[in-house]
């Protein structure tokens, strides 16, 4: 009898039916996803640990001899033992054990020790590795997020969607409580009509649950690939992503989903089958409000008609939930992101690519090369294609301020009085403060004395003397001033350097100059410790003053800056011909600017593509429950339409009311988003000093206007389809129905 | 003075072997100031006849003029407009705008056509309904007499040329029943509203001062009471 039903009302009521379905989709889409994503980050991780750091589960240290050896891998659960190189250390052997059951591995670890007489201290577990499989000790106290944070986030999802998609079970199912009351008048249990609902929800389920769980699999899959893409190798320590599944996913993932589906459909089930049926029956599906509502606002603005669709989305609210809450969070985080995004490319192109356009274009890195030891500088410089290059290496020192050698305009500011211990140590007769050593090749240091306007010679240090006004935090409009007092030209002009951590070891250097300007390069300095004293100093200096100061990075650099700096091809090949003079003699890493701006934007977009997918399916979920909305208008509403009709209201002002309806369900979100977007915006660029006007002259006005007007315009169009059936309704049949109440 | 006329009123539903006629030949003259009760069984056509006097539907053939408005000319909008200010139309079920308080409804006739109620007249009909007290209330928070007073206070806010009443008691006890037909005959009496009243039961019909019985479509008797 139930099967004959259901067919019917299946067949019959198709629009209610597809808005199920397309929650049902929804649902199992994000899902399988959010676990095919999940799976494919695990695995990821599992990889990236075994490539790090090795895939053995255990290791045991001690003095071995060929019986210990065998006693280990005879043992049942051994699968492999490997001698460990690296981590063995004089006359102690390190094994690499792995285990055919890994479940067991702090179970029989210590009977193997104790077999081969190795104390438990001796022995080390992948804990890390372990973790992964959720196999856990008690001495493993790190924290193993990934487990928890999967679980958190899969029952928040699943949360999430119970919330969103139970109503489009509920709109379905409430449009029938009268049928249900004439069921349970003639004695059909509250048992029997939720198995009736479950099973409608099963029939109506069933393939949008398998094409959203294959979709979602695809889907998890594409966008491991596009992490490929996108990210490639070109991030430090990221290996190749391959997008894989698994039967048990696969499982775990449709569980979930019937689960949340079946959660879904059994809220609104056990409501309905609770009803007597005297409640059932009298009851004609119809929107009411609990308590007086006002619309105020929309009685001004559009008359009755506002009033009465203000009245009309009121009494509609449980049923446009979903729509409000999912096209509110779309608009919001399309418009956060684009304005975000917006923001973030402005400060980045103003405070990196723009500033370092005419810096360098490409950079290398001479990994644990000593700048004195670097012998191409020249050959580099003369390269055909490079502008310059400079080579240079980075220290740190320190060096005491006096009182007397501060500056009248940092006096002025407070001097010391802002600083933090952490950057400057107040000492006896003055402040002890950082000093970063730049180390140039000669040539380079020669070329800065040149720049800086002083005579050029190589036995002194230039000193970077400016200071930044610490008490105006805009970073992006800084005022500088003089850091110390210049000293006259018969007086002392000496830098004494301390050794770092050790600052009884001190040398004197002499100082060429005080200057305003740094030489070119991808540093900045005095950004994270405003009060630190730059000096720059030639490689012939620093081999003579390395011995007592030390502080040297391990790693040279190398700055050029290309003569077409503009066209990515050619600072593509300059890279690979200064790849090749350098990267045979030294270990190098290298870089160039536009390749680097390439990825960022393609980072950027990734990212943005991500989101605005996330977006466009919360949109999805909006848009669609508008439409599981408005479709069963003719079914929920006819009653209030023909009480509208019948006390003298005409087609058109019906038609007025659900435009207005349509505006309101759309405007709303929209002028909300705007409000939020325009408070974080204001705040974003209080944060990056940046004006409202660099602001406006690139903010993201039309993507946000085509998403809001394709939202709006679905909006819209939901309106206009329920319009066209509603017109159909012929006033004179639906008063000729006893259920009118 | 003649405030409603139809002559010759056929509807038939339907088309082919399914056709059902549901009025066959009406034809019916009444003045205004009259309380006219049309009596019939179930299926009779009674409402068939209450929805083309009142706009809402549209004879096959034949002739309605109300208050000299030719109902079959009118288009849908004509139709929704002459509904609002000619005619009262009170349901069975009261049709009340859920929504709305009990005010609102009252008003929504004169507030769809942009006009402010004469306070006046408003407080006479609200307060000799007896829900003066109840006009911040919505629909739901009254009892069935109540809502019903309500419907009636609506249909007359306009003051119309028709009250169209279809079983205005049909959902209502005994007491109430009463006191809705008192109030029918008061405002015929106090406000001179020419009053349509369908039902199926006798003693509801002898209120009126005149009863036409309607048989398979037809008037078969149309008497004056005292």
């Amino acid at each position: 009898m139930w099967k004959d039903y259901l067919s019917g009302y299946i067949k019959n009521n198709r629009t209610s039916g597809w808005s199920v379905r397309l929650s049902a989709l929804i649902c199992a889409l994000l899902l399988s996803l959010l676990c095919g994503l999940f799976y494919n980050t695990w695995k990821y991780e599992v990889e990236r640990i075994v490539l790090e750091e090795g895939g053995w589960h255990s290791r045991i240290m001690g003095n071995f001899d060929q019986e210990d050896l065998d006693t280990i891998k005879n043992f049942a659960n051994v699968k492999e033992v490997l001698l460990h190189e690296e981590g063995s250390k004089g006359a102690e052997a390190s094994i690499d054990m792995y285990f055919d059951d890994i479940r067991s591995v702090f179970s029989d670890v210590p009977h193997i020790a104790d077999a081969i007489g190795v104390s438990p201290q001796k022995v080390v577990y992948h804990y890390e590795l372990l973790a992964m499989y959720l196999i856990r000790d008690s001495k493993d106290t790190a924290p193993r997020l990934v487990f928890p944070m999967f679980i958190l986030i899969t029952v928040l999802a699943s949360a999430s969607l119970i919330v969103i998609i139970h109503n489009a079970f509920a709109v379905s199912m409430n449009a029938r409580i009268h049928q249900f009351g004439i069921f349970s008048s003639i004695g059909a249990t509250p048992r029997q009509i939720r198995a009736c609902l479950y099973q409608e929800a099963a029939v109506l389920c069933a393939v949008p649950l398998l094409v959203g769980n294959l979709l979602g699999i695809a889907g998890s899959m594409g966008l491991i690939q596009l992490s490929n893409v996108i990210l490639g190798s070109e991030i430090e320590g990221r290996h190749r992503a391959i997008p894989s599944y698994h039967p048990l996913v696969l499982l775990l993932t449709l569980s979930l989903t019937v689960l949340t589906i079946w959660i879904s459909a059994w809220l609104p089930a056990v409501g309905l089958s609770r009803l007597t049926p005297l409640e059932a029956i009298k009851s004609a599906g119809e929107l009411q409000l609990k308590r007086k509502r006002n619309s105020p606002f929309l009685l001004l603005l559009f008359g009755v008609e506002g009033e009465l669709a203000g009245n009309a989305l009121k009494a509609q609210r449980k049923a446009l939930r979903t729509a409000s809450v999912s096209l509110i969070l779309s608009f919001m985080a399309f418009t956060i992101m684009q304005c975000f995004f917006s923001l973030s490319g402005i400060s980045t192109r103003e405070t990196y690519f723009e500033k370092y356009q005419d810096a360098w274009d490409i950079m290398v890195t001479l990994k644990d090369t000593e700048l004195n030891t670097f012998k191409d500088t020249e050959a580099l410089q003369n390269l055909a294609g490079v502008e310059s290059a400079v080579v240079y290496q980075k220290a740190l020192a320190k060096r005491l301020v006096t009182e007397e050698e501060i500056s009248e305009e940092m006096k002025a500011f407070g001097g010391f009085s802002h600083a933090s211990e952490r950057d400057v140590t107040p000492m006896d007769g003055g402040w002890l403060v950082n000093v970063p050593l730049v180390i140039l090749d000669d040539n380079s240091f020669l070329s800065y004395c040149e720049q800086i306007g002083i005579a050029s010679q190589l036995d002194g240090a230039v000193i970077y003397n400016q200071i930044r006004d610490v008490t105006n935090p805009d970073f992006r409009h800084p005022d500088y001033m003089p850091y110390i007092k210049i000293p006259r030209a018969n007086e002392n002009h000496t830098s004494v350097l301390r050794q770092s951590g050790k600052e009884d070891q001190t040398v004197e250097i002499h100082v060429l100059a005080y200057t305003e300007e740094m030489p070119v390069l991808r540093e900045e300095y005095a950004t994270l410790d405003y009060y630190e004293l730059v000096h720059v100093i030639p490689v012939s200096l620093w081999a003579e003053i390395q011995g007592q100061i030390k502080g040297a990075e391990e790693d040279c650099y190398i700055r050029v800056l290309a003569k077409d700096h503009g066209s990515p091809e050619a600072l593509n090949t300059l890279q690979d011909k200064i790849v090749q003079l350098v990267g045979e003699k030294y270990p190098v890493e290298s870089e160039n600017r536009i390749q680097e701006y390439e990825t960022n934007n393609k980072q950027i977009q990734g990212m943005k593509t991500v989101l605005g997918c996330f977006c466009i399916l919360f949109a999805m979920i909006g848009v669609g429950n508008v439409f599981s909305n408005t479709l069963g208008f003719v079914r929920q509403r006819k009653r209030e339409f023909a009480r509208y009709l019948s006390i003298g209201m005409t087609p058109e002002e019906l038609r007025n009311m659900f435009c207005i309806e349509a505006l309101v369900i759309a405007g709303r979100p929209i002028l909300i988003s705007l409000f939020v977007a325009a408070i974080v915006v204001i705040y974003m660029l209080k944060l990056s000093y940046l004006t409202i006007g660099e602001f406006l002259a690139e903010a993201p006005i039309l993507p946000i206007a085509v998403f809001m007007l394709v939202l709006s315009g679905s909006v819209a169009l939901a309106y206009h389809l329920a319009w066209k059936n509603v017109r159909k309704i012929r006033l004179a049949e639906v008063l000729r129905d006893d259920t009118m109440m | 003075m003649e405030i409603l006329r139809c002559e010759g009123v056929k509807k038939v539903y339907g088309s082919g072997g399914n056709q059902v006629t549901a009025l066959n030949g009406i034809d019916l003259s009444v003045d205004q100031g009259e309380f006219v009760a049309l009596i019939g069984a179930s299926g009779s056509g009674k409402s068939t006849l209450l929805h083309i006097l009142g706009s809402v539907d549209k004879p096959t053939e034949g002739t309605v003029i109300v208050d000299g408005t030719d109902l079959s000319k009118l288009n849908q909008t004509q139709a929704a407009i002459f509904r609002r200010r000619k005619v009262g139309l009170v349901y069975q079920f009261y049709n009340l705008i859920p929504t709305l308080t009990v005010e609102k409804n009252i008003l929504m006739p004169l507030a769809l056509d942009k006009k402010k109620p004469n306070q006046e007249y408003f407080e006479k009909v609200v307060s000799s309904l007896g829900i003066a007290d109840r006009l911040k209330a919505l629909p739901s928070q009254l009892s069935g007499g109540q809502q019903q007073r309500v419907a009636i206070a609506r249909s007359l806010i306009y003051r119309p040329a028709l009250l169209l009443a279809d079983e205005p008691t049909g959902n209502l006890d005994q007491k109430n029943s009463k006191e809705i037909m008192d109030m029918l005959k008061l405002s015929n009496y106090n406000l001179k509203q020419t009053i349509l009243l369908i039902t199926h039961d006798e003693k509801v019909a002898l209120e009126a001062r005149r009863v036409i019985t309607i048989e398979d479509g037809r008037i078969v008797s149309d008497e004056q009471r005292g």
